[in-house]
């Protein structure tokens, strides 16, 4: 379980995170529901440390992380993947050196272990070996978005993370990105925390949501626990969402 | 016309020097992580040997044409000033140790500069604003040890073998504009040139420390600036324009004291 206590951040003048309290349980797809601007990125970055935040503490399982070395911390992240809003495959390697790059520094895995593992991920995300040899700048957003996903597979992690994961994307892209968080919690038995402004994506894969508004979380609960009015009030509008 | 506040006028200095003084700091803590993760060399050895390319076969084109020039140059300019007061085999040997001690390290390492300098900052500053970076922390890799190690050393290494090979062809083109081309002087008196004053030590000097040293100036410039990136293709351009100036002023800065303090 992930227990994050009294979070903040400010940069500059600016109060970004201002004092979170949120519970994550374990297997469960948490997704952090908001509309832009209101610190979504900045605490899912923080609970991985990309950010370090100004006071509070972050566990997993019991251990704050925010105490851990970073030694520590660097061998505790092989438990962890992070899938970015823009997928942030590596430009100079190719989708199979994307794919093989952490079991190639961090396994002991022979050439022919490497490759089988690759070639599961890409096919577990819908992909052909055909990409496999090329660069990520020769792939539409869609198919970077899924190596990316394949990418954070390969690790085996006990938590995912994503940042925005449909933000870009066609309706088709979408929903085959829905389809595969919901297919990868069930072959890795992973934790999932998704920030998203997208109450679509967190009607198809939420076991539980927190509103963030303003650097806190207004409301967490499950999603039909959620009514029209409360997502009036987070997005200040009308119903002008697809729910 | 408007008159500047004095108060501005030192608020702006102030902020620009504490700007200088940080910027200084972190240069130097980068290059303390860089040795801290010099044994992680091996573990991220494709990169280095990715580097030892880069530094070395994609600028040894330009460094051969910059090094031919410059003996031609030298050689020119030494030519037109010669009088009956230094005979030609002295000014051989002044074109010799001008060559090797001083223009082509320094030249070549501020045209490196440029052509690496720039490009390892816009590489790792589009990384960075790219979410690359962040990506690499992730797959717990150390970015200073995946990028920035390999990046130093290689210029630690490669930049004296480019200035070998530079001071070669910059002697050599030297001998042959004035030798071979005109009778300006005869191939054993250009011998006897050379052989003139001759220190061990003077070779060292121009073709291993002072490029060895600038390698390290502009790895590390073009690193620190790429991963001080931020703020989209402006940013990369700022970083880009900042690692080649600041290698550029830091290169003559070092030429300087390294010559009073070695030679």
């Amino acid at each position: 379980m992930i227990s994050v206590r009294g979070i903040h951040k400010s940069f500059d003048e600016k109060e970004v995170l201002t004092g979170i309290d949120l519970d994550i349980p374990d297997n469960s797809t948490m997704v952090i529901l908001g509309p832009s601007g209101q610190g979504k990125t900045v605490f899912i970055k923080t609970l991985v440390r990309l950010i370090e935040p100004d006071a509070g503490s972050i566990s997993y399982d019991g251990e704050d992380i925010l105490r851990m070395s970073r030694r520590e911390w660097q061998a505790y992240q092989n438990n962890i993947a992070f899938v970015f809003q823009n997928s942030a495959l590596f430009d100079f390697l190719d989708v199979r050196e994307n794919l093989s790059l952490f079991l190639r520094m961090h396994k002991k895995l022979t050439p022919f272990q490497m490759y089988a593992e690759v070639s599961r991920a890409i096919t577990f995300v819908g992909l052909g070996d055909d990409v496999l040899d090329k660069y990520p700048e020769e792939l539409s957003g869609g198919m970077r978005k899924r190596v990316a996903i394949a990418r954070a597979m390969i690790k085996r992690p006990k938590y995912i993370f994503y940042d925005e994961p449909t933000t870009g994307l066609d309706q088709n892209n979408a929903e085959k990105v829905s389809e595969l968080i919901l297919m990868l919690k069930k072959e890795i038995a992973a934790t999932s925390i998704i920030v998203t402004h997208d109450i679509k994506l967190m009607r198809d894969v939420a076991d539980r949501v927190a509103l963030l508004r303003e650097g806190n979380i207004s409301f967490t609960g499950t999603k039909d626990e959620i009514s029209a009015e409360t997502l009036d009030f987070l997005y200040e509008t009308r119903g002008e969402y697809d729910l | 016309m408007a008159r500047i506040p004095s108060e501005h006028f030192f608020e702006k200095l102030g902020e620009r020097s504490i700007s200088f003084f940080t910027t200084v700091y972190e240069i130097a803590i980068l290059f303390m992580q860089t040795i801290r993760a010099l044994p992680s060399l091996w573990f991220y050895r494709r990169q280095f040997i990715e580097q030892l390319y880069a530094f070395s076969v994609k600028t040894l084109p330009i460094a051969a044409v910059i090094a031919i020039f410059i003996g031609l140059g030298a050689t020119v300019q030494s030519t037109y000033q010669s009088s009956e007061l230094l005979t030609r085999a002295v000014l051989v040997n002044v074109i010799f140790k001008t060559t090797i001690l001083e223009l082509c390290p320094i030249v070549l390492s501020l045209v490196l500069a440029g052509k690496l300098g720039a490009s390892l900052a816009a590489e790792i500053g589009s990384m960075k604003i790219s979410e690359q970076i962040e990506a690499l922390e992730t797959m717990s890799l150390d970015p200073v040890g995946f990028l920035v190690v390999p990046r130093v050393v290689a210029g630690l290494l490669m930049l004296p073998v480019i200035t070998i090979i530079a001071n070669f062809l910059a002697i050599f083109s030297s001998f042959f504009v004035s030798a071979v081309t005109s009778e300006w002087i005869s191939a054993a008196e250009f011998g006897s040139g050379l052989e003139m004053d001759f220190k061990v030590f003077e070779m060292y000097f121009g073709n291993l420390i002072k490029p060895a040293v600038y390698g390290v100036l502009i790895a590390l410039m073009g690193s620190y600036f790429g991963l001080k990136t931020s703020g989209g293709a402006k940013g990369v351009g700022a970083a880009s324009t900042n690692a080649v100036v600041v290698s550029a002023v830091f290169i003559v800065i070092f030429d300087y004291y390294l010559g009073k303090l070695l030679l």
